[in-house]
């Protein structure tokens, strides 16, 4: 019972299904398992060393300096991007040319920087969250969003790409409505 | 149209970023459902977006790939705060309807992505004109969504009431969102197909920006 309870609150708290974070970066991961498991993992290791991060800046960042937040956002995403692009380089130099797309793809996008902002929006109105912990947990919480989101659309992807959907529909049009469809079932659970 | 034409103007219609390339949807999934929204974000894009890439056009080419897409989220970062401070000297409640879809507008992917793969190929007249057109195909779509969904979801026109018989609630929703731009992005892609004649073009697979 305890699983259901947080399977559904996992979805119910998912940021693309209920606030369309990282929907085209979605629809590269579902193409195939490989692009799939690649961007899910780099964007859970953005989403959730990026949280940390964050809370460090929510920590010392005054109020009256907020509109600084997102300069420091990017600071923190470009750090973590050049990092993890010189660890792949330099650990995993066969894979590197591989890996790095997944990188350039999921550094700069609405899934990573959205997330930073929701964890932050949420903590300012539940104070119980304003502590490293549920900064990092938000940011696992929104990686694993992510990947159910994503096989969601890999389950669908061949038949909404299939030639079987009229020629306008096909491809992203046919897989947003989809996505809508999800995002009304989930929407239930609230 | 000729080629230059299209490279020039396509980013009104015949390439428009949201329908077209995906670009900057959450935006227009969320907060598209009412014109109000619409002029706020309209506001914030295109300010943003214009002022980011025209500061990055300066940035030296020699530099990495991965240090010019830094260079370029920095620039727009700190574009973004004017902006948001203009935006609270003249749109005040805009803020606030738009919460965390502001700055995210700031990282977007035709700023952080489309500067180098497109715009900066050009000669800098045609990179404005091309940018503009781009700016101009999103504020279109931004507000043919919030008229659209505002009118059908609330049975209002910017606020005012109209006579509306059936509304759908759903569409004010994120879900309706969603299903309201793939049909919107079908439609386009089947009008798009009886112009051109060619529905070849219409066909391609998940035609994503970033790819």
């Amino acid at each position: 019972m305890f699983l259901i309870n947080d399977l559904i609150t996992l979805l119910a708290a998912n940021l693309i299904l209920s606030q369309a974070l990282g929907t085209s970066t979605i629809f590269i991961a579902a193409g195939s398992r490989k692009n799939l498991v690649a961007t899910a993992g780099v964007i859970t290791v953005f989403t959730t060393i990026g949280a940390a991060a964050a809370y460090l800046i929510d920590l010392l960042l005054q109020p009256s300096a907020a509109d600084l937040r997102l300069l420091f956002y990017v600071i923190v995403v470009a750090v973590l991007y050049v990092t993890l692009l010189a660890a792949v380089y330099k650990f995993r130099d066969r894979w590197f040319e591989e890996l790095r797309r997944y990188i350039h793809v999921s550094a700069f996008n609405c899934a990573v920087m959205g997330t930073l902002f929701t964890i932050n929006s949420r903590a300012a109105m539940d104070g119980t969250m304003f502590n490293l912990w549920g900064y990092v947990s938000a940011g696992l919480e929104a990686g694993a969003g992510f990947v159910i989101a994503a096989l969601m659309l890999t389950a669908a992807y061949r038949k909404l790409n299939s030639s079987k959907v009229p020629a306008s529909f096909r491809g992203f049009p046919a897989m947003l409505v989809y996505l809508g469809i999800i995002s009304m079932a989930v929407y239930s659970l609230k | 149209m000729n080629d230059r034409k299209k490279r020039l103007f396509g980013g009104v219609l015949g390439d428009n970023i949201v329908l077209s390339g995906l670009m900057v949807i959450s935006p227009v999934i969320i907060c598209g459902d009412t014109l109000k929204n619409a002029e706020a974000l309209i506001y914030a894009f295109s300010a943003i977006t214009f002022l980011s890439v025209l500061i990055s056009s300066f940035v030296p080419r020699k530099l990495p790939y991965a240090a010019k897409v830094i260079v370029y989220a920095l620039i727009s970062a700190l574009v973004y705060i004017p902006v948001k401070l203009a935006a609270r000297e003249f749109y005040p409640e805009s803020i606030e309807r738009i919460g965390i879809y502001y700055p995210l507008l700031a990282v977007n992917s035709l700023i952080v992505f489309q500067t180098e793969a497109k715009f900066f190929r050009m000669k800098k007249g045609e990179m404005i004109i091309s940018l503009l057109s781009c700016i101009v195909g999103f504020d279109i779509v931004m507000l043919l969504t919030g008229f659209l969904r505002e009118l059908w979801a609330y049975g209002t026109i910017n606020s005012r009431i109209v006579d509306m018989n059936t509304l759908i609630g759903g569409l004010s929703q994120p879900f309706g969102g969603f299903i309201f731009l793939g049909l919107m992005c079908g439609a386009y892609r089947f009008i798009r197909s009886l112009i051109s004649k060619d529905d070849k073009n219409v066909r391609s697979d998940v035609n994503v920006s970033d790819k």
